[in-house]
């Protein structure tokens, strides 16, 4: 920040020196040291001055605050242009009342022009980065649901299909569908253990395996993940739903997904792997989609230490994901 | 009105024969779980009205359509399909009719008493609609040809090779070979990934690849896997072929 009003307030100096039509070029460089040093005194003063203020302003408008603002530098820079004359006269060197007010009215003239500049500037910044932030914010709300339609229409045909033959079972479809889309709409900062997200995953696994019957086999190595590790809601889930749809779906005698998971060092490592019809291989297109809706949920929970990676080999298609352990206990106090 | 119902899941198959029985509009003749079973009970049992699922592994409804046109008598069709389509909007445009799962069922009582036989253009719409909607260009899985009043299927991945000769394409596989009525050019559009140009009448299989041979009179011919007879290579294809085999 300091540094950007230094090298604004030294492009403003070299602005000035430059403007004058008549001159020698010996004059200039003496000049631009005067202008310069002036001009760094009263941009430094004027935002030091309104660092100083900024607790009073924040609690104005944006339209006050801006006024205020203003005024603030204005009289800063009538401070700074008296003081500079007066150094001048110590100096001894003589300018006359008139000479007086022309610089001080010049300077402030100059002044009304580039401070007006200045705020303006800061203010479209500010706005931009509002902008941005809630556009990361729709963002997240987006990602956070992203179960298919798909599946929801299929398992509506699901439980349709079962409601006469097999009434108990239609009624734990419709409980482990009602759970998952609560997960989903759940709030996007929400964290949960990760024995309830692989819960969840196996609630969705219950609803797709009635609909895909045998086609559909499942291996679970899960047993050596630590279920307290704390993860954003949905984050294996669709990975699955992806599996499925990319892996078993599309393939006539279906086929094996394989979840498997453990605890390396201080990350949580936990690998997907269903095979890779042919066809499929070629259209990455829906899968990015929920890769990349799981990469950035478990970036905007852990940082940069969180990874997604995909390999494609010999007819299977593997995702690991792996993220800091964080338990209940050891939770850094950190915002989403 | 006898119905055949075809979709991959059984539970869905189960709620529309269920639904048939209580509506006591036809009887469901038959079941299918595939597109390629579809297709061989069509042309046994000759239904009336298909209910066809658009979403199945392998050969999908679209092009389950595309191939009836073949069949002696092609009965009505009926598209199902859970959610959104891309094919959707192109069924509409052609008075196609779909069920939307799940199927409600005095919206099945009315599209079976509206169920009309498909023509040709139709057919062929539905099948374009597929290819337009798709993330990605679609090729079919098998190719048809009539034989004998039946539908004859060669799965795309068994084909050595197409040869061109006037008005039809030979397809060759293992078993043997049948003419179809297709340009080798939409051929090689369609397929390109999976067979290379040797000649301006032939598309090869890459994977049936073989060996290059020079022959007395100083033409080159290629030799496929799994058969014996030989095919000529062109001049203008001959650089890129031996590319394709070395690399």
């Amino acid at each position: 920040m300091v540094f950007a009003v230094v090298v604004i307030a030294q492009l403003l100096a070299f602005l000035l020196a430059l403007a004058p039509l008549n001159g020698l070029t010996a004059d200039r460089w003496r000049e631009l040291g005067l202008i310069s040093l002036f001009v760094q005194w009263a941009a430094l003063t004027s935002a030091g001055t309104l660092c100083l203020a900024r607790p009073q302003l924040a609690r104005l408008s944006n339209t006050a605050a801006g006024l205020v603002a203003y005024l603030l530098m204005m009289l800063v820079l009538a401070i700074v242009s008296e003081a500079a004359f007066h150094v001048m006269e110590l100096l001894g060197a003589g300018h006359s009342a008139y000479w007086h007010a022309h610089f001080i009215a010049r300077n402030l003239a100059m002044g009304a022009i580039i401070n007006a500049l200045v705020l303006r500037y800061f203010f479209v910044q500010h706005q931009w980065r509002r902008n941005v932030r809630a556009e990361s914010q729709a963002r997240l709300q987006a990602l956070q649901s992203r179960i298919r339609p798909h599946f929801l229409f299929n398992s509506m045909n699901t439980i349709a299909s079962l409601a006469r033959s097999d009434p108990a079972q239609a009624e734990a479809v419709t409980e482990n569908l009602a759970d998952l889309f609560r997960m989903s709409l759940s709030d996007v900062r929400n964290r949960i253990s990760l024995g309830e997200e692989l819960e969840l995953c196996r609630r969705y696994l219950y609803i797709e395996a009635l609909r895909l019957g045998e086609r559909l086999d499942v291996a679970w190595d899960v047993d050596a993940l630590p279920t307290d590790a704390l993860i954003p809601p949905l984050t294996l889930q669709p990975l699955l739903e992806n599996a499925v749809y990319h892996g078993i779906e599309p393939a006539t005698a279906g086929g094996r997904i394989e979840i498997s998971g453990r605890l390396d060092g201080a990350d949580v490592d936990i690998q997907i792997t269903n095979p890779a019809p042919e066809g499929t291989t070629q259209r990455p297109d829906g899968n990015r989609l929920a890769l990349d809706n799981t990469r950035e949920r478990l970036t905007a929970c852990f940082g940069p230490g969180a990874r997604v990676s995909i390999e494609a080999e010999q007819g299977l298609y593997r995702v690991g994901v792996r993220f800091p352990y964080l338990s209940p206990d050891n939770r850094p106090d950190r915002p989403a | 009105m006898r119905i055949l119902v075809v979709d991959d899941e059984r539970l869905a198959r189960e709620r529309l024969r269920n639904l048939i029985a209580e509506l006591g509009v036809g009887e469901v003749v038959g079941e299918a779980a595939t597109g390629r079973d579809a297709l061989e009970i069509t042309a046994r049992l000759e239904p009336d009205v298909l209910l066809l699922d658009i979403r199945m592994p392998g050969m999908d409804g679209l092009e389950t359509a595309a191939h009836l046109a073949k069949v002696d008598h092609p009965p009505a069709v009926i598209f199902t399909t859970a959610y959104g389509d891309y094919a959707l909007r192109a069924f509409e445009t052609q008075a196609v009719d779909y069920l939307l799962k799940p199927i409600r069922k005095d919206r099945l009582e009315q599209a079976l008493q509206g169920a009309r036989r498909l023509n040709r253009a139709q057919l062929g719409a539905v099948e374009e609609a597929g290819n337009q909607g798709a993330p990605a260009p679609r090729a079919r899985t098998h190719l048809s040809a009539r034989v004998h009043g039946d539908i004859r299927l060669v799965p795309i991945e068994e084909v050595l090779y197409f040869q061109a000769d006037q008005k039809y394409v030979t397809v060759r596989d293992q078993q043997g070979q049948v003419l179809i009525e297709e340009a080798l050019k939409s051929l090689e559009e369609e397929f390109g990934e999976r067979f290379v140009r040797i000649h301006r009448n032939a598309l090869v299989a890459r994977r049936a690849l073989e060996r290059l041979e020079r022959t007395g009179t100083g033409r080159y011919q290629v030799k496929l896997k799994g058969i014996e007879e030989r095919l000529e290579v062109s001049r203008r294809h001959l650089s890129g072929l031996r590319r394709l085999m070395r690399g």
